[in-house]
């Protein structure tokens, strides 16, 4: 793309679209770890406060800004109450950091008996 | 603020969520909405044949935006309200539309779901 000068590039990774040109591999490195460190500072916040999640996953899909993630738990916590119920209980959890972000996309599930 | 008769107060929003079967608080109208999760909701209902609903566009009432989340404890828009109750947001309807009970919640308030015309049609095929 013609930048001059810096380090080779570095390849894109979890199939997030990394096309603007003219991003220097500085900032395109530090907006990679913002957006490690975004996703996994919610999964752990998440893991201490669902702690009978099997699994959860966090998906920021604002391109990396941090200003919407998508949410997948899975957690006996959740058997027999309603969806809203569910989501009311992400939403409590992440009361705080929710504030900060444009929107977020909540998936819940009780594991398969 | 959430006091006096202000228009995101409790009160007034009590009665927006009670002046019809099927009330929507969204980004934009449902001519025109101004956010993608907005559009689903008023999209999924299109589905459902409900053209007949109260929507309530909070990017022109900054307190009605802070009062709707403030009265349903629930910190994102659109939201949907059945018969005064608060149902969920874009995600809920969206798993309502796809396993049925969306069709369900309409008929318990006297609203035929379109798309059980439209499954009637497909047996006569």
């Amino acid at each position: 793309l013609g930048s001059p000068g810096g380090p080779s590039r570095v390849p894109p990774t979890r199939g997030v679209c990394f096309g603007v040109p003219a991003v220097s591999p500085q900032l395109f490195l530090r907006r990679l770890s913002s957006l490690a460190d975004g996703e996994s500072r919610l999964a752990r916040l998440l893991r201490d406060k669902f702690p009978g999640a099997s699994s959860i996953k966090v998906v920021d899909i604002s391109g990396g800004c941090g200003a919407m993630y998508e949410i997948h738990i899975e957690s006996e916590e959740f058997r027999d109450k309603r969806p809203v119920q569910q989501h009311q209980m992400v939403n409590q959890a992440l009361r705080e950091e929710i504030k900060h972000m444009h929107g977020l996309r909540i998936f819940t599930s009780a594991p398969k008996q | 603020g959430g006091g006096g008769g202000g228009s995101g107060s409790r009160e007034a929003v009590e009665r927006l969520v009670r002046e019809h079967p099927v009330v929507v608080f969204m980004k934009g109208s449902p001519a025109q909405p101004l956010c993608g999760f907005s559009n689903a909701v008023v999209q999924i209902l299109r589905l459902h044949g409900v053209e007949d609903f109260r929507a309530h566009d909070v990017l022109q009432d900054p307190d009605l935006r802070q009062g709707i989340k403030n009265y349903s404890n629930w910190p994102t828009i659109p939201q949907v309200y059945l018969n005064g109750e608060f149902v969920g947001g874009c995600d809920i309807l969206l798993q309502m539309h796809q396993n049925g009970d969306l069709v369900e919640e309409l008929k318990k308030l006297g609203i035929r779901s379109a798309l059980l015309d439209a499954e009637k049609d497909q047996e006569k095929k």
